[in-house]
């Protein structure tokens, strides 16, 4: 072979290589990234209520210290709730108020999951992510009797969020829905627990 | 590539001794000596050093900044339904990671991005632009306007979006929003900045229109145009 042709084929290997190493980084970004909602919730796993990440700014509170949202809405609060399903199931529980709540169940692969207020029964929004085992453990352990109100979702992974957003539709309604989404809280249902109440 | 290279700046010094070509030739002529000298080793570290670095280098380019691709384009907006859910593309979820972002799920929300106005002209901060017509279906939506980049902290924000409920409408339900670094009656947005590029971002919540982005037609949409300009 010329030593052209060589160099040819050599160049011709690394574009290849480029293509490859292009693929495999784009699709590693979101598993290595430090930065990402997934990491970053992972702080407030040991909380008890939804982790504020997006404060909206009233009139006596400063610029929210906790921002990390890119361009944030200026008019929606913003929590996330991380849920690590080893413990246990997920349950969130929020209380449905005069304003707009949504809730939003993130896997590591993207939501797979939302609901609104609407969906509430009776003014409360009760949520269990579970993984498919906990989920027929869940439906063998139900008492045909006792109607349930929770809303079950199997989670892909065990690992992953949900997100609470309170729209504040006027300025007036800003610390309300601060409050409203430090009010939803997410607790591992133990299925001790279960038993006992059962 | 590291032999390559090294090779390389040898030959152009010896030539520049002799100092009789112009540059371009020296350096094709170093090239041609380097390529023929190489060894096997050299062509798999070069083949190597090209695939790292084209790699990565495209790599960050195609997730640095906004979402590469997967947008519905309606009129000026452009739709994002997908990036939320896990239907979305790859490069949708290395830009939400990199970012931090935490996007709106189908069932929630959709997101409209505008850059240009309806006309393709960029959105410029010295300009005036309305924004007006309807919105698609939605329990509630919210207009913003930001700039790229990091915020200016000497500039008092006074607005930076409206919601649909503090919108003032005309009699037909319609609504005229006003975005312009001048005071303006009505619905006044500000601008964010002095100068430079700025965008838009339509927010609608709870909306069945996430589910059929593609259908969207320009006239559900409001109109961005612009009136006029201080420059």
């Amino acid at each position: 072979m010329t030593p052209r042709g060589r160099f040819l084929l050599a160049t011709l290997a690394g574009l290849v290589l480029a293509g490859l190493v292009h693929i495999g980084v784009v699709l590693l970004i979101p598993r290595l990234s430090e930065t990402d909602a997934l990491s970053r919730a992972r702080t407030g796993e040991g909380l008890d209520h939804a982790m504020p990440v997006y404060t909206l700014v009233t009139g006596d509170g400063p610029a929210p210290p906790e921002a990390w949202l890119p361009i944030p809405d200026p008019a929606v609060a913003v929590g996330i709730c991380a849920y690590d399903l080893a413990d246990g199931p997920m349950r969130v529980s929020a209380r449905t108020g005069p304003l707009m709540l949504s809730l939003a169940v993130h896997g590591r692969r993207g939501a797979f999951y939302a609901v609104t207020d609407q969906a509430a029964v009776r003014g409360a929004l009760d949520l269990v992510v579970l993984t498919r085992a906990q989920y027929d453990e869940a439906l063998a352990n139900a008492d045909e009797n006792d109607v349930s109100r929770d809303v079950r979702i199997v989670a892909p992974d065990l690992r992953g969020y949900v997100v609470v957003r309170v729209i504040a539709a006027l300025p007036s309604q800003r610390p309300a829905a601060n409050t409203a989404v430090q009010a939803v809280s997410c607790t591992v249902d133990l299925p001790a627990e279960d038993k006992a109440g059962g | 590539m590291r032999a390559a290279d090294r090779a390389a700046p040898a030959e152009t010094r010896g030539e520049t001794g002799a100092g009789a070509r112009t540059a371009a030739a020296r350096l094709a002529g170093a090239a041609r000596e380097a390529v023929r000298r190489a060894s096997t080793v050299s062509l798999v570290l070069y083949a190597l050093a090209l695939g790292a670095g084209i790699g990565l280098a495209t790599a960050d380019y195609a997730t640095r900044g906004g979402y590469p691709f997967g947008g519905v384009a309606v009129g000026a907006w452009t739709a994002w339904p997908r990036t939320g859910s896990v239907g979305a593309d790859p490069y949708a979820r290395a830009v939400n990671a990199r970012r931090g972002e935490i996007p709106l799920a189908i069932g929630e929300g959709m997101l409209l991005t505008a850059a240009q106005d309806d006309e393709g002209q960029a959105l410029d901060a010295t300009c005036t632009y309305t924004i007006a017509g309807i919105t698609p279906p939605a329990r509630a939506w919210t207009v913003t306007v930001a700039g790229r980049g990091p915020r200016d902290p000497e500039r008092t924000i006074v607005r930076e979006g409206y919601t649909s409920t503090e919108t003032l409408r005309e009699r037909d339900g319609r609504f005229v929003i006003t975005l312009s670094p001048e005071v303006q009656a009505g619905n006044w947005l500000p601008m964010p900045r002095a100068s430079g590029p700025v965008r838009l971002a339509l927010r609608l919540y709870d909306t069945p229109v996430a589910a059929s982005a593609g259908t969207l037609d320009r006239a559900a949409l409001p109109a961005v145009t612009r009136t006029g300009c201080a420059a």
